[in-house]
């Protein structure tokens, strides 16, 4: 066993004068800044700052007494996220223990951090989730049932949790919300664009072009900003709410991005696919909604679902507009002058929470995109 | 038969000539319903703002800022010839989006410098035989590119660069750089005024010959330029050398001299610095990787090490590959300089914002700033087409 470690030590750590240098320079840096930051974060770090502000940290100023209304969402969410992974992913042994073991911690935090009843809230959520996941791969139902069931969970999380008024979303509930119904908008809108700029008829080309082009050169909080500025001066008479002003904002911005992604799925099918569909004289639409889209999304889904950590880490900007999203909450926190000095417990929790979510959707279209090439 | 064939494949001139005509309207009921939209959009918008008093002009650019920005130069013909100065609140508005403009630049074009730097770096350590090396690099370009880059922003403002110490006890790093919480100090080049005409005159010559040194061709002829070139530097030097070095010092009341570098540029360029860097590696090892294993295989068959074969083998080619990727990346990160409002430093989107909202001309300033992000992506992937087209060109030739 000795041997053998210090074979792999020697092979690769110590292989050549100038590894073994770079080793001799890093471990010491490495086990300095590992003892740093253990000490800080079990000795010095005063966590209680974020144990204290978890509600505003995971749902702004949303009323205490409405909090049923973010639970059902967090239930819904976990089920749909279990739904949506049965699809792709076999619930292995492993990768359930796995899940259900981090779910457990988590639910533990949450018991620790605010009452047993989040607690048993969390955990409650997690094996919905993992049922949703079994069970939608076991049953084998079609994906269009589910696809459709998960557009209905969109919509049921949007009614429940609204009536307290949109304006009182915050925190981390406020950023998946806004991001899971963007990337929702954003798919249709990027698809006609898409065909458009494929399209034979030039000024629809030139136009999507020029569309697409245009947003994606200039800054997405210039366009969330401008949209929500507009948006009052069109419609003088009704008030629209400043978060779905931030989410068209979003949905025109991020459609650019997909249309592109779209395209270069289009690009991918065949060309005889499509000579074979005219020879049957199909139309254009039963030819793109029947032949051709269906191949296209199929190769690009990995971009999408990695697109959807762009609109994730995008959602930060609503900061702009006046909205309280997650990191904005945290910055909240730090403004009260009695937490000033817990800058780095905050901050540290903030990363590991975005690095957490960042890393799973990274994680979830890697697994598509090999999932995807082993099929073809 | 083939006159037969061609006969049934022709289509009748009176129905060829009503397709043509339908394809035409077509044509032009798209650009008329589009153009009728955007027309609609303009006009309510408008008529909005006409109702709140505020006419569509661009006239308000020429009127007097009256806020003042923390940083940026302005174009002013005050002296009488064209010259860069600080802005103050006097100044107009068009030269309050100028200095936005100019911050912008300031911070994309170091970032686009450095980040190209630090991400071959990075992408190099990715595939190093070290473990460590390759898994801390792997574990950082994680970390940045699955978090929002404005997190890091206000990380690095409020954590790390206004935790710097005060600027009258601030840390002195190498004899010449200054670190405060009121800003980072570098050594500048400072003038002395004893230098006469004839320092400053082979000083000139000594560029002058360094520039041909550097751009024609020949071996003798360059190291015969590049000798006369240090020659006249010698010279100047002994004359009476027309630029000294101004290091940044401590004082009671601040730091003093060099060139500073305000907080919030320091933390916006190291946030962007850092965040596209990891996409850059990223970009640097999937061109590495991408080459043939052949060209890895054949420079150790000759003999070359592996520090030799990825600088005189792998670099030269990844670096033609990457050039379009890298424009997409130098794009980017100019449209994220925009997120510099969040720690309130002055770039284009932040100025806009403020004379926006002092004058109430949002689409007018939209319209200004949208066109400049434009011809700033433009002019960004200009570039690297060009320098794309010449590096390649020559491969073919």
């Amino acid at each position: 066993m000795t041997t053998l470690a210090a074979r792999w030590v020697h092979r690769n750590l110590f292989a050549k004068p100038f590894d073994a240098a770079l080793s001799l320079v890093i471990i010491p840096l490495l086990a300095w800044a590992v003892y740093a930051f253990g000490h800080w974060a079990l000795v010095e770090a005063h966590w209680q700052v974020v144990g204290g502000s978890f509600k505003v940290l995971l749902t702004g100023i949303y009323p205490a007494d409405q909090l049923w209304r973010a639970w059902f969402s967090v239930a819904t969410l976990c089920a749909m996220f279990g739904a949506g992974l049965g699809l792709s992913v076999r619930p292995a042994r492993a990768a359930m223990v796995a899940v259900a073991s981090v779910a457990i911690l988590i639910a533990a935090g949450v018991a620790a951090a605010i009452d047993v009843r989040s607690g048993l809230l969390t955990a409650g959520s997690a094996a919905l989730g993992i049922a949703a996941w079994v069970g939608a791969h076991r049953s084998g139902v079609d994906q269009r049932i589910v696809l459709s069931g998960l557009l209905a969970g969109v919509v049921a999380i949007f009614v429940v949790l609204s009536p307290p008024g949109f304006e009182v979303w915050g925190g981390l509930l406020l950023s998946v919300v806004l991001t899971i119904a963007v990337s929702i908008l954003t798919l249709p809108f990027g698809i006609l664009l898409a065909l458009g700029r494929q399209s034979r008829i030039t000024s629809l080309r030139v136009i999507s072009t020029a569309y697409i082009e245009t947003m994606r050169s200039v800054p997405l909080i210039l366009v969330v900003y401008w949209i929500w500025i507009i948006v009052p001066l069109l419609a003088p008479d009704t008030s629209v709410p400043g978060l779905l002003r931030g989410m068209a904002g979003f949905a025109l911005f991020f459609a650019a991005y997909v249309a592109e992604y779209v395209r270069s799925g289009l690009q991918a099918v065949p060309r005889g696919q499509i000579e074979a569909a005219r020879s049957l004289a199909m139309s254009t639409w039963t030819l793109n909604v029947d032949i051709v889209l269906p191949q296209a999304l199929r190769v690009v889904v990995p971009s999408l679902v990695g697109q959807i950590l762009d609109i994730f880490n995008g959602a930060t900007l609503v900061f702009i507009i006046g909205l309280t999203d997650f990191l904005r909450a945290g910055q909240m926190i730090l403004a009260d002058p009695q937490n000033s000095g817990r800058a780095y417990e905050v901050y540290v929790f903030l990363f590991a929470v975005y690095l957490a979510i960042g890393g799973a959707i990274t994680y979830a279209s890697r697994r598509l995109e090999a999932h995807l090439a082993r099929g073809s | 038969m083939s006159t037969e064939i061609a006969e049934y494949h022709s289509i009748p001139p009176a129905r060829r000539g009503l397709l043509i005509a339908s394809k035409w309207l077509l044509q032009a009921a798209i650009v008329i319903a589009v153009a009728g939209l955007v027309i609609w959009l303009g006009l309510a918008v408008r008529e909005a703002l006409a109702r709140k008093g505020i006419q569509f002009s661009f006239g308000y650019l020429g009127h007097v800022a009256n806020f003042s920005l923390s940083e940026g130069l302005v174009p002013s013909f005050a002296v009488g010839w064209p010259a860069l100065e600080s802005f103050s609140p006097s100044h107009s508005n068009l030269q309050a989006l100028f200095a936005g403009l100019w911050n912008s630049l300031k911070v994309a074009l170091s970032a686009i410098v450095l980040c190209t730097m630090f991400g071959t770096l990075v992408g190099i350590g990715r595939l190093s035989t070290n473990w460590l090396v390759r898994n801390l690099c792997f574990g950082l370009v994680e970390a940045i590119r699955n978090t929002p880059l404005l997190i890091q922003i206000v990380f690095w403002y409020f954590a790390v660069v206004l935790r710097f110490p005060p600027a009258n006890a601030a840390s002195n790093w190498f004899g010449g750089l200054l670190a405060s919480r009121s800003g980072v100090f570098f050594p500048g080049l400072a003038i002395s005024e004893r230098a006469g005409a004839a320092s400053w005159g082979l000083l000139a010559l000594a560029f002058v010959l360094l520039v041909a040194g550097v751009a024609l061709r020949g071996l003798r002829l360059r190291l015969i330029l590049l000798a006369a070139a240090f020659s006249a530097l010698a010279a100047a030097a002994v004359v009476g050398f027309p630029l000294g070095l101004d290091l940044p010092v401590a004082t009671r009341f601040g730091a003093r001299g060099g060139f500073s570098v305000s907080p919030e540029m320091t933390a916006l360029l190291i946030a962007i610095v850092v965040n596209s860097s990891a996409y850059v590696a990223e970009i640097v090892r999937g061109a590495i990787e991408a080459l043939p294993k052949g060209q890895w295989e054949a420079s150790a068959s000759l003999g070359l090490s592996r520090s030799h074969t990825l600088r005189d083998i792998i670099l030269p080619q990844v670096f033609r590959i990457v050039l379009p990727s890298l424009a997409n990346r130098y794009i980017s990160l100019t449209k994220d300089t925009s997120l510099g409002i969040a720690i309130g430093f002055p770039d284009l989107f932040n100025v806009y914002g403020t004379v926006s909202n002092q004058t109430g001309r949002n689409l007018e300033g939209v319209v200004i700033v949208m066109l400049t992000y434009l011809a700033l992506s433009w002019v960004i992937s200009a570039c690297v087409n060009g320098i794309n087209a010449r590096v390649n060109g020559r491969r073919a030739r």
